[in-house]
C-alpha cells in the first residue's frame, strides 16, 4: 500500500500516520519526491482501513499495490482450480455446457428440453424455479414445485442441475437437491447470502453483478471462499453500459482478466448478455475462442410461448447446430466439448 | 510514479528497468514487500511514457503519483484563475451567465432573445452558427451568415458573444468577431483544433466530452494552454451513462473535483445535460449551490418552433424567473449574479 501525502504536508503529520502503522506491525518506507512525500507500507495491508488514513486532510491519495482478495488470487494459487460437480469437471480441458430454459414451466417442457440438450452434448441442465424479475407483477417462478420438476428432469437425463437461489432460507433445500447453486447478478453483493453459502460445500456459480467491476466480483467470490467453500465458478453475463440495443454488453475481456487475476474457472452466459437469440450463436463462439471454461445457454422447445425471456432462447435444433460449431472452435483453442 | 513488479521478477529484469529510469535521470527508491517489490520513481515523470516500463512482462502495474497535467494543475497555481471575456469575468465572485438560443435562426429571433436575456441579467449571448448534429441530414446551422446575426445582436445589446467552432479553418474569422470561442463536447479531443486554438489569445470555453474523464478533460485544456493560451474556461454539460431518461447525466461532482485539481473557472450547461426544459431550473440551482462559476442556458422566444433543441430551451419569462431564484442561491454560497 502506498500513501501519497499532499505537497507541503507537515513532518509531524507524516510521522503521525507512520507511527500509527508501525504500531500495527508494518514497516514504512518513506520517500521524498519533488512535490510529494510518499509512504510505502510493507506487510499484509488487506485488513487496513484505508478510509481512516485518507480521513487525514494531508493525505492526497492511497494506492493499493496488492489486490484486496487473497483466496481468489492467482498469486497465492498459481494452478487453475478445477471444480468437480458430480463427476463433471469445470475448469479443465473439457468445457462445461449448461443449457436449459430460463424458467421451469411444466414437467413435459423440462423433460423435452433436458433430453434435447443432453443429446446435443450439454453436460449440465439449467432452469429457474425462483426468478428475480424486475417487475413484482411478472411471473416469479414455480418455486419448490419447479425445483422438483428440475430435479426429476436432471435425474431422468443424468445431467447435474444448476438453479438460482434468492434467499438464505432456501439454502437447506438447495443443498439437498441442487448440484450447482447459482447466485444471480442481482444478488452478487447480497453479502449475507454469500456468507451463508460459504458455510456449505456445494459448488456455487457466481454471476457478475450488472455494474460490478472485476475486483468487486472477485471480492464477492472471496466472501464465499473465506467461509470455507472453495468450489466456485464465475460467470460473465454482460454488464450495464450506455448501449441499449443489446440487453447488456458482454464483457469478454473479463475472461482473460479473471484468468490472470484468479485461479477460478469462469464461464459465459451469452443469452442474458445479448437478450436476443440470434446473437447467442456468435457470442458463444467468441466466448469459447477467448478462453472461457464453459457456457450457460438458454434453450426452450417453444420460445414463442415461453413464460420468461423467450426472445433470448434457442430452439433445440439451433442449439444442436451451435454445439457442432463450438466443437470446432474448442479444438483450435485446445479445449473439447 | 510507482512501479509494481511481479513476484519473482529476475534480477536482470529489475536491472533493465532501473537502467531505463536512471537514464531518464530519475531517482529510484526500492521497497521490498512480502510478495511484491516496488520502485518509487522520484523526479518529474509527467513527460515520461510509462509504456516504456509496462512493456516489460515482469511489471505488474505502473501507478502515477502526480497528475499528468501541469499548466491546468492547481498545485503549481494555487489561486483561482479569473478570465476576462470582453469585460465579463469568469471565476470571480460574480457568476457569469451565458444565455441564448441553441441555433441562430433569424435576425429578429436573435435580437428578441438577446434583449430578453440581457434584461433578465444574462452577461453573455450564445447562439450556434456551426452546429454539430448527430445526423448529416439535420439543420447544420446558418454558418457565416448566422455569425453575423449573432455579433450584431451582441453589439446591439452590449453582450459579449459565445459560439462554437468546428474546424481550424474558421479560427481566423472567429478571432475577429467572437468574444469566447466554444469547443463543443464532440471536439474536446480534436487535438489539431485544440493546438491551433492554443496559438490564439481568445478565451476558450471547453466543454467536457461525452465520455471524457475529468483527467482527459483537463488534458484537453492542457493542449490549449501548452500552446500559450491560458484563458480556458471549462464547461460541464452532462456525460453519457446508461440512463436514457435524461439526454445526458449531469455530473455535478465534477465541479468540486475540478476546483480541487485545477485553478481554471468552470461553468455548467444544464440545458444539454437534461435535454428537457423543465429540468433546467432545478439543475441550474444545484449548479450554483455546488460552486460553479457560471451557467450556460438555452433560451428561445418560441421553443415549439425552434430549428434545433426546442425541447430543452426556456422561454424568456421562465429564464427571467429562474435568474431571480438563482440570485438568492448565489448569495447563500457567497456569490452574486
Amino acid at each position: 500500500m502506498i500513501i501519497v501525502m499532499k505537497p507541503g504536508a507537515p513532518v509531524e503529520e507524516c510521522n503521525k500516520i507512520k507511527m500509527g502503522l508501525e504500531k500495527q506491525g508494518f514497516y514504512i518506507n518513506e520517500s521524498r519526491g519533488v512535490n510529494f512525500c510518499i509512504l510505502g507500507v510493507v506487510g499484509d495491508t488487506s485488513m487496513v482501513d484505508k478510509r481512516r488514513i485518507s480521513a487525514n486532510d494531508w493525505v492526497e491519495k492511497i494506492m493499493a499495490v496488492q489486490e484486496p482478495y487473497k483466496r481468489a488470487n492467482r498469486l497465492f494459487h498459481p494452478e487453475n482450480t478445477i471444480v468437480d460437480v458430480c463427476g463433471q469437471k469445470i475448469g479443465g480441458k473439457k468445457l462445461a455446457i449448461i443449457a436449459g430454459p430460463c424458467s421451469i414451466e411444466t414437467t413435459v417442457q423440462m423433460n423435452t428440453v433436458a433430453s434435447a440438450v443432453k443429446a446435443a452434448g450439454a453436460n449440465f441442465l439449467r432452469g429457474g424455479a425462483f426468478k428475480p424479475r424486475t417487475s413484482p407483477y411478472s411471473f416469479q417462478g414455480l418455486k419448490e414445485q419447479g425445483l422438483d420438476m428440475l430435479v426429476e428432469a436432471g435425474e431422468n437425463n443424468r445431467l447435474p442441475i444448476v438453479t438460482e437461489i434468492m434467499s438464505i432460507d432456501k439454502i437447506e433445500k438447495f443443498v439437498e437437491c441442487v448440484d450447482v447453486i447459482q447466485v444471480g447478478a442481482r444478488n452478487m453483493q447480497n453479502f449475507e447470502l454469500l456468507k451463508e453459502l460459504g458455510k456449505t460445500n456445494v459448488p456455487i456459480l457466481l454471476k457478475r453483478g450488472l455494474s460490478a467491476t472485476i475486483e468487486e466480483w472477485l471480492m464477492s467470490a472471496e466472501y464465499i471462499m473465506s467461509g470455507g467453500n472453495d468450489n466456485l465458478i464465475l460467470c460473465e453475463r454482460g454488464i450495464r453500459t450506455f448501449e441499449t440495443y443489446t440487453r447488456n454488453t458482454l464483457d469478454l475481456s473479463a475472461i482473460p482478466a479473471v484468468k490472470r487475476l484468479s485461479h477460478l474457472p469462469v464461464i459465459v452466459d451469452p443469452s442474458h448478455a445479448a437478450g436476443m437469440w440470434w446473437m447467442v450463436e456468435p457470442l458463444a463462439k467468441a466466448a469459447v475462442a477467448v478462453g472461457a471454461d464453459g457456457l450457460m445457454i438458454e434453450v426452450h422447445n417453444d420460445p414463442e410461448n415461453a413464460w420468461c425471456d423467450g426472445g433470448q432462447s434457442l430452439k433445440p435444433e439451433r442449439f444442436a447446430d451451435l454445439m457442432q460449431e463450438l466443437k470446432k472452435i474448442a479444438a483450435i483453442v485446445d479445449r473439447e466439448i | 510514479m510507482i512501479i509494481v513488479l511481479k513476484p519473482g521478477a529476475p534480477q536482470e529484469e529489475c536491472e533493465k528497468i532501473k537502467g531505463i529510469l536512471l537514464k531518464n535521470n530519475f531517482q529510484i527508491n526500492e521497497i521490498v514487500g512480502v510478495n511484491m517489490t516496488i520502485y518509487g520513481v522520484v523526479g518529474d515523470t509527467s513527460t515520461f511514457d510509462p509504456r516504456l516500463i509496462t512493456v516489460n512482462d515482469w511489471v505488474e502495474k505502473v501507478m502515477r503519483v502526480q497528475e499528468p497535467f501541469k499548466r491546468a494543475n492547481r498545485m503549481f497555481h494555487p489561486e483561482a484563475t479569473i478570465i476576462d471575456v470582453s469585460g465579463v469575468k469568469f471565476g470571480g465572485k460574480r457568476l457569469a451567465v451565458i444565455a441564448g438560443p441553441c441555433s441562430i435562426e433569424t435576425k429578429e429571433q436573435m435580437n428578441t432573445v438577446a434583449a430578453a436575456v440581457k434584461a433578465a441579467g444574462a452577461t453573455l449571448l450564445r447562439g450556434g452558427a456551426f452546429k454539430p448534429r448527430t445526423s448529416p441530414y439535420s439543420f447544420q446551422g446558418l454558418k457565416e451568415k448566422g455569425l453575423e446575426m449573432l455579433t450584431a445582436a451582441g453589439k446591439e445589446n452590449n453582450l459579449p458573444v459565445v459560439t462554437e467552432i468546428m474546424s481550424a479553418d474558421k479560427i481566423e474569422e472567429f478571432v475577429d468577431c467572437v468574444d469566447l470561442i466554444q469547443v463543443g463536447a464532440r471536439n474536446m479531443q480534436n487535438f489539431e483544433l485544440l493546438k491551433e486554438l492554443g496559438k490564439t489569445n481568445v478565451p476558450i470555453l471547453l466543454k467536457r466530452g461525452l465520455s471524457a474523464t475529468i483527467e482527459e478533460w483537463l488534458m484537453s485544456a492542457e493542449y490549449i494552454m501548452a500552446g500559450g493560451n491560458e484563458r480556458v474556461i471549462l464547461c460541464e454539460r452532462g456525460i453519457r451513462t446508461f440512463e436514457t431518461y435524461t439526454r445526458n447525466t449531469l455530473d455535478l461532482s465534477a465541479i468540486p473535483a475540478i476546483k480541487k485539481l485545477s485553478h481554471l473557472p468552470i461553468i455548467v450547461d444544464p440545458s444539454h445535460a437534461a435535454g428537457m426544459w423543465w429540468m433546467v431550473e432545478p439543475l441550474a440551482k444545484a449548479a450554483i449551490a455546488v460552486g460553479a462559476d457560471g451557467l450556460m442556458i438555452e433560451v428561445h422566444n418560441d421553443p415549439e418552433n425552434a430549428w434545433c433543441d426546442g425541447g430543452q430551451s426556456l422561454k424568456p419569462e421562465r429564464f427571467d424567473n429562474l435568474m431571480k431564484e438563482l440570485s438568492e442561491i448565489a448569495q447563500i454560497v457567497g456569490r452574486e449574479l
